[in-house]
């Protein structure tokens, strides 16, 4: 069975291009979310495999969403795909417990390897 | 407003490019501008927020967006809708992130802010007591690709 995606990017080109690459490569896309809030209230209706979650974002940003995820599911795979590659915003999303940090823009391999890995076990 | 601040953006917006659209852009002459000034017909304005402030506007033409957003989707654009903005703003986001990530190696912890397009040539905007800083960039077949860059070291910080 295909593996549950729920996207999270303000972006509407980020959506549709992220959605294609893991169509594409037989991932199934269960939601997109727009920002952090919605992105954590949809997890917890469509309970995906995996989170993909940008951090610049209005209404909520994706640290702050994945902090929510993470303590109302202890077992929640997120992963991180922004263009804010710094040192410090890698440290904290990893301290927090998301899987992978993909830095934007990106190759598709980057997201197909990343989530494969993550969703093999 | 320092240099310094300029000259990541120049390599973020050179980075991000040739990483997107795989073009590599030819850059002209930095030159200073008003804290006034007229915009181009697409803009994308972005803020920065932390150690240094302020905001960083990257102009174009509508020819020059539409074939942007082109490469980015793969397909022309015949309207500049939702998608092609959305792919443009995308553009501004990745270039700005890029380009604070660079400034953090330079001891500078900054973050960014959604970015906003905004289209219209007459339209004036202030960047309040900041003059700006402008590098030109040229991309072959798709034209010009301003990088306005108006920056300062954070005012408490400054004054302590």
């Amino acid at each position: 069975m295909a593996k549950r995606i729920l996207i999270t990017d303000d972006a509407l080109f980020m959506r549709v291009t992220l959605k294609n690459i893991l169509v594409q490569n037989g991932f199934e896309v269960v939601g997109e979310a727009q920002n952090g809030k919605e992105a954590v209230d949809l997890y917890d209706q469509l309970k995906p495999d995996l989170v993909t979650m940008d951090i610049t974002m209005p209404e909520m940003d994706g640290i702050a969403a994945l902090k929510a995820i993470r303590s109302n599911d202890p077992d929640a795979k997120v992963v991180m795909c922004t263009a804010m590659g710094q040192k410090n915003m890698v440290v904290e999303a990893i301290q927090n417990g998301a899987k992978d940090f993909i830095v934007k823009p990106f190759q598709p391999e980057r997201v197909v390897e990343a989530l494969g890995k993550l969703l093999a076990a | 407003m320092k240099v310094e601040y300029v000259t990541p953006f120049v390599a973020g917006s050179i980075k991000v490019m040739q990483l997107l659209l795989q073009l590599t852009p030819s850059r002209g002459q930095l030159s200073a501008r008003p804290q006034v000034f007229t915009t181009q017909q697409v803009n994308i304005v972005c803020g920065i927020t932390g150690d240094i402030e302020g905001q960083v506007i990257y102009g174009m033409s509508v020819r020059t967006a539409d074939k942007i957003a082109g490469i980015m989707i793969g397909s022309p654009v015949q309207t500049f809708d939702a998608l092609a903005a959305s792919a443009i703003a995308e553009l501004g986001n990745m270039i700005s992130g890029n380009s604070v990530t660079m400034l953090a190696q330079q001891g500078f912890n900054c973050d960014i802010t959604p970015p906003t397009i905004v289209k219209g040539s007459n339209v004036k905007i202030t960047t309040l007591d900041i003059p700006a800083l402008v590098i030109p960039l040229q991309l072959q077949d798709v034209g010009d690709f301003e990088v306005n860059v108006s920056l300062q070291e954070r005012k408490a910080r400054a004054a302590a």
